[in-house]
């Protein structure tokens, strides 16, 4: 369990060297931890997440970008309480308190081989990129690699300078979708899941990762389980309200399981039977 | 013992629990189980009232403004301005405004402050009317200017009739006692425009049409009187003036009754039989910041006193105080013609009594309300002195502005404080030993449990020394001193003290005097030996009208989500966290409707539409609720400032009562 | 197994109390409730009093406390990080078997599963554990049905049995042992313990009479919780009574969810404080945004029921998180303590007129 140095109780500090805007109300932060020995073995899986502290605001659970021997350690937040409203108040040269990284991560070794069918509704595509970095860089590993993204307007699509990486790269399949156009747009309009006929979806030697809205993830895992995909074979990252991550305060519950330590990652047979909705 | 006894400081309800202090901080509070009122229950905000207990934003020291800038200065200093600031406005322009939170001997240390030093009788408590209302028909009717039951009696009573209170959010633990006597067997019946926790827990709920309450009454009192179920021993024996009050109920129709209430007489009629069938019974409707208007008071009143429910165990007509001192308040005298114990400064023999007490001649010409003075324009008034107080700025943010001095008075930091020229702390509550009256006249005793920090001066040693600088010779001991001359001032208050009150678990309920040396759970008809008044009704019901353009009847009500501002849970976590679900979800608040309604304008949930009425517009978010009738729609109170500007224009609708009433269309955008 | 004179039972509390910080049962003289709080006169102690009515958990996992503190004054400042671990030697005399549990409970839970909370491992180091065997039931109590009490059976340093001119002591531990004999305490025979066991099969005897308010069949309950098959209406009638005060979850034994809030002085620095914290909120799983997956009430209440009696066994405790102490039940201002619940869904209870 332990791949490099977990901080678990007492934040790190680290300081932000760069903070780039996204799409409206989004934000990435580059930053590095100020202690630099365990800067350097700080490892983490795709799929993992951090606690990060405002000080003097509080601490939010943040899904985490894929390993720094490959970008730059960062982080892609929202502004939505009154903690990461703080964060968006920061500029370069502050600092911040990490705590982690928590959860289990993507199942990579399981899957070797087998096609790969990501959906990402809105900024669902946050906790899946990292994941759809390390399948590019390993695309050998893995079958047919198929991106579906889908946003309520153009303006609210991810990730756009990726999305036309993917879209060129060789073996990606990459499509976008909106809910709503908007003057100029010429590109797919319709639910994520109005996709799944126009790419010839695979389903056998398949796993899908889907992340989103409930809304959105009810409906999309009813289509594919409709065209015969198997519930172990499609896998979610699920968040909660945290405020510990380890385990302790209990509030990221869901019925049997707590998402910061069996999780955040689960597949849809778990996600049944956990015992309450998600 | 580590764990001391003491009172929950939120609610009128006054819970008993044990807290454990240690080294500047509140450790733990605990609910305390034998307590006759709260018998070891809390709520949210009393489980939590550590949080504000040890929260920082606390006012550090005295602070004097200058050309703009607040600069800290000592205590010295700071009264030494403030009484000679005072000195140099003619009486009749300097105004108090008391705080509903405060102890017994603050409250009436301020009073006295007010009449004895300063010569003004224009003292308000920072709260709205609607307490008043209840105390003036209960006093006219019984001689008692408080709650006629006892909440400990609410077990014995077989009857419970809650009148439009959100009480198990307002005051969750008498609603708590009500919902427990109900599943003992006792039957509850709510009558509310919404649709409440109370109200899905009652044996039966009239759902009426908002406006209606006054009506909703008189209906049940009609069917009491034309069924033959009016206790005629009881109205024989024991009160006057029931022909008067009989009269103005023969003029309602069944029609008109059930046009303006929405309600079929049946229904009425059932009530009333109920009624008679329990040997005891007790009414609750909220008191304070939206009680009801005296007019309606009166009906409830009536009702019981017809129905012989009334001065004696496990009955009563019981206002629900939203405030830890509201009661508190008026007993200390803190309202412009009032003295303490509900003494009139219109009575030469109370007033006699308190010039020779202080020493002074006092003014009998009664002040006029603050807020009154502060709507009005030109206004008269120039100088404020306000204790503890978040309400009345949201009403007169700009009238206040325009005063010559503010001086506030408290231990939190707050709002009002920008407004004020001098700021002076006070200890908190448990820095200093005091007691509260809560809303059925018990007066508890909280001792003190912690070190005020650094130099911070408690209320009664503050006001003392305002007094003294303005040349009067105060010299208390300490506030044990402060209630002794209360008890010799108050008829009703005449055997408490500190000391007893020390030795009494659970608090005593006034009066407590040589007649009622254990003090007095519920009024006692035979002891009391008084004829009970019947109170003089209008006989008139105004009901809000809407029509073809304003289809709706919007009523503006308590949020049970938004208590008092928030100005308290602001610096708690947990409590501002759930007072704030629906702020946080509806930021610029929301209009309540029906899905039937929504489904006619075809809304959805958190849709913007504008709510227009005869007066204004005003843009608000849809939130969907089965608990709205759909000829209704309600909006919280915590948009009350936009309401009063844009749909009404005036706040006088919004005094009237539990729930003001406006027509209104709902217009999709 | 040892004996002491009833008379003497103190002189164990007054030897701990040298080496550690006494915290034993006694009744606030002026209203008659039992406290389970650090005593410093051994005089306050009553071990005949009722159970406590708050759960001595707070002893090691307390209501409110501060856990770190920081100070950054922005830009390129350094941060200051300061945690505040609490340890202090306590002496827990006159525990209750219910209560003791749920210290167990608490231990397998904060000092088990994938991480180990320092905060509660510092509480909960050189602690000393005597409890005291129930020899008659309380009015709330139904440890019967939950397999905690009356009597304590492991965990403890000591355990006392009152069993009438002495107290049978057995030592559960190395350190138990060694103050026995420090002590000179006189051996017990087998009729002693003899004597302690029909003291405790009297005490289980005298449930019905005694133990009236918590009268539930929980074990009835437990088949259909954990088979899911418990009607929605009868969690509606539960959820209608709620008045969301978090009570249940602080007073219970087990309950160990909290709050994180970081809480600013004038000074710059700040406290990160842990507080108690109740499943029954509705803030309690509400997230940025709004979404909140656990708004209904009755929803909450079902959780909390199923987490108690359910979840908790499979991964937690190992054990029923319920350890029958009944004090829900009491302190609920509606009337859904576990045992009414339990009652509830046994009869299938949806409304008030079928009570």
């Amino acid at each position: 369990m332990n791949n490099g140095t977990k901080i678990v109780t007492i934040p790190e500090s680290a300081t932000i060297e760069e903070i780039k805007d996204e799409i409206r109300d989004v934000k990435t932060f580059y930053m590095s931890l100020d202690n630099k020995k365990i800067d350097k073995s700080f490892k983490i899986k795709s799929g993992q997440f951090i606690m990060c502290t405002v000080f003097g605001a509080g601490e939010f659970a943040v899904s985490l970008p894929p390993s720094p021997e490959n970008d730059r350690f960062h982080l892609t937040v929202r502004k939505v309480g009154s903690v990461t409203n703080a964060l968006h108040e920061l500029q370069a040269g502050d600092k911040v308190g990490i705590r982690g990284p928590f959860g289990n991560g993507f199942p990579f070794e399981e899957i070797k081989g087998k096609n790969i069918v990501y959906v990402a509704g809105g900024i669902g595509l946050i906790p899946l990129r990292s994941s759809i970095v390390h399948v590019l860089q390993h695309k050998k590993d893995f079958g047919r690699v198929i991106v579906l993204h889908g946003a309520r307007t153009p303006d609210d699509l991810m990730y756009k300078e990726n999305l036309k990486e993917w879209q060129a790269f060789p073996g990606f399949e990459t499509y976008i979708t909106v809910d709503v156009g908007t003057p100029g747009w010429t590109g797919e309009v319709g639910f994520v899941h109005t996709l799944f006929d126009k790419v010839n979806l695979p389903i056998e030697n398949t796993v899908a990762f889907v992340c989103g809205p409930p809304v959105m993830f009810n409906t999309v895992i009813a289509e594919l389980m409709k065209r015969g995909l198997r519930d172990d074979c499609i896998i979610s990252t699920l968040e909660r309200h945290m405020k510990c991550g380890v385990g302790k305060c209990q509030h990221c519950a869901i019925g049997r399981t707590l998402v910061c330590t069996d999780g955040p990652v689960y597949t849809y047979r778990q996600i049944k039977t956990l015992g309450e909705q998600i | 013992m580590k764990q001391k006894p003491g009172v929950c400081t939120f609610c009128g309800t006054g819970c008993g629990h044990f807290m454990m202090a240690n080294g500047g901080a509140v450790e733990r509070v605990f609910p305390s189980q034998n307590h006759p009122v709260s018998k070891g229950r809390l709520c949210v905000r009393g489980w939590n009232i550590h949080e504000l207990l040890n929260t920082a934003q606390t006012i550090p020291s005295p602070l004097i403004k200058q050309n703009g800038q607040c600069t800290q200065a000592s205590y010295d200093e700071a009264v030494t301005h403030v009484a000679g600031k005072l000195k140099s406005f003619p009486p009749s322009a300097i105004g108090f405004l008391a705080s509903p939170r405060a102890t017994n001997e603050e409250q009436f240390l301020l009073m006295k402050l007010a009449r004895a030093v300063f010569k003004t009788n224009t003292i308000s408590l920072a709260s709205e009317s609607g307490h008043r209302n209840s105390l003036n028909v209960l006093h006219a009717a019984t001689g008692m200017a408080g709650m006629s039951g006892s909440l400990e009696e609410i077990s014995k009573a077989e009857f419970l009739l809650v009148l439009g209170s959100d009480i198990t959010k307002q005051n969750p633990i008498i609603g708590s006692e009500i919902h427990k006597a109900a599943q003992a067997g006792a039957k509850i019946v709510t009558i509310d425009s919404r649709r409440t926790q109370i109200a899905k827990l009652s044996s039966r709920f009239l759902h009426i049409t908002p406006g209606s309450l006054k009506l909703a009454v008189a209906a049940i009192a009609r069917s009491v009187f034309r069924e033959g179920l009016i206790d005629a021993d009881f109205v024989r024996s024991s009160t006057k003036g029931f022909e008067q009050f009989s009269a103005s109920l023969a003029s309602l129709s069944d029609e008109a009754i059930t046009k303006g209430t929405g309600i079929v007489i049946k229904e009425f009629q059932q009530v009333a039989e109920t009624l008679k069938k329990a040997k005891t019974a007790m009414a609750f409707f909220s008191s304070g910041i939206s009680g009801l208007d005296e007019d309606t008071i009166g009906y409830i009143f009536n009702l019981f006193a017809m129905s012989g429910k009334i001065g004696r165990e496990g009955c009563g007509v019981n206002p629900v105080a939203g405030l830890n001192n509201l009661q508190g308040g008026y007993d200390m005298g803190c309202a412009p013609d009032l003295l303490t114990g509900f003494q009139r400064l219109s009575d030469p023999e109370a007033v006699k009594k308190f010039s020779s007490a202080w020493g002074v001649e006092l003014n009998t010409t009664p002040g006029s309300s603050v807020y009154d003075l502060l709507a009005s324009e030109p206004s008269k008034l120039r100088a404020l002195v306000v204790v503890d107080h978040d309400e009345g700025i949201i009403r007169s943010a700009e009238a206040i502005q325009k005063l010559d001095f503010v001086a506030y008075i408290g231990s939190y930091t707050n709002r009002f404080m920008d407004y004020a020229q001098v700021v002076l702390p006070m200890a908190r509550y448990i820095e200093e030993d005091g007691t509260f009256t809560n809303t059925d006249r018990r007066v508890q005793l909280s001792k003190k449990k912690l070190e005020a920090k650094s130099g911070i001066l408690p209320g009664w040693k503050l006001l003392a020394r305002i007094a003294q600088q303005a040349g009067a010779a105060w010299n208390y001991a300490g506030p044990a001193e402060v209630m002794d001359e209360i008890a010799r001032l108050t008829p009703a208050y005449a055997n408490i003290s500190h000391k007893i009150l020390a030795g009494a678990f659970g608090g005593i309920q006034w009066p407590c005097n040589e007649k009622n040396p254990q003090g007095t759970p519920h009024f006692d008809l035979k002891k009391a030996g008084v004829t009970i008044n019947f109170a003089p009704v209008s006989g008139v019901f105004d009901l809000p009208a809407s029509g073809a353009d304003f289809p709706y009847l919007l009523m503006i009500g308590k949020a049970q989500d938004f208590w008092h501002q928030n100005n308290l849970m602001k610096k708690t976590f947990i409590p501002l966290r759930e007072y704030n679900a629906t702020l946080l979800d509806y930021p610029e608040g929301y209009v309540e409707i029906a899905p039937e309604t929504a489904k006619a304008l075809q809304v959805r949930n958190q849709w913007q539409v504008k709510v227009v009425s005869p007066y204004g517009e005003l843009p608000l978010a849809v939130k969907i609720s089965e608990d709205v009738k759909p000829n209704a729609a309600y909006a919280p109170y915590f948009a009350k400032d936009k309401i009063i500007k844009r749909l009404i224009g005036h706040s006088e609708p919004l005094n009237k009562g539990e729930d003001a009433t406006v027509p209104i269309r709902i217009e999709k955008v | 197994m040892y004996l002491i004179r009833k008379d003497d039972i103190l002189t164990i509390a007054k030897a701990l109390s040298s080496d550690y910080q006494i915290y034993g049962p006694a009744v606030e003289p002026l209203s008659g409730q039992t406290f389970f709080d650090p005593v410093t006169d051994l005089g306050e102690i009553n071990l005949a009093a009722p159970i406590p009515a708050a759960p001595p958990k707070s002893v090691v996992f307390p209501q409110t406390e501060r856990i770190l503190s920081y100070r950054y004054a922005g830009g390129s400042a350094p941060v200051e990080i300061k945690p505040d671990y609490k340890e202090q030697p306590k002496a827990l005399f006159g525990l209750r078997s219910c209560d003791l549990t749920g210290i167990q409970c608490l231990d397998r839970f904060f000092l088990g599963q994938e991480f180990v909370d320092e905060v509660y491992r510092y509480h909960r180091k050189k602690m000393f554990m005597v409890t005291n065997t129930c020899v008659k039931p309380f009015t709330y109590c139904f440890c019967v049905c939950t397999d905690s009490g009356p009597a304590a059976e492991e965990g403890y340093d000591l355990n006392l049995t009152d069993i009438g001119d002495y107290y049978l002591v057995e030592s559960g531990s190395a350190k138990g042992k060694d103050l026995c004999e420090k002590l000179k305490l006189e051996k017990a025979a087998e009729k002693h313990r003899a004597e302690k066991n029909s003291r405790i099969d009297k005490s289980i005897s005298q449930f019905e009479a005694l133990s009236t308010e918590s009268k539930a069949w929980v074990s009835r309950v437990m088949n259909r919780v954990t088979t899911g098959f418990a009607k929605e209406a009868v969690w509606e009638y539960v959820g209608d009574q709620c008045l969301e005060c978090g009570a249940c979850s602080f007073v219970c034994p087990s309950c160990s969810c909290f709050n994180i809030a970081d809480s600013c002085t004038a000074s710059g620095s700040c406290d990160r404080l842990r507080t108690w914290d109740s499943c029954s909120y509705e803030g309690y799983s509400r997230m940025a945004g709004g979404h909140n997956p656990r708004k209904p009430v009755e929803d909450r209440r079902n959780k909390r029921f199923f987490c108690k009696l359910s979840y908790s066994q499979s991964k937690k405790y190992l054990r029923p998180g319920c350890v029958g102490c009944g004090r829900c039940n009491w302190v609920c201002p509606g009337d859904i303590g576990l045992p009414n619940v339990a009652k509830y869904i046994r009869r299938e209870t949806t409304s008030r007129e079928q009570l």
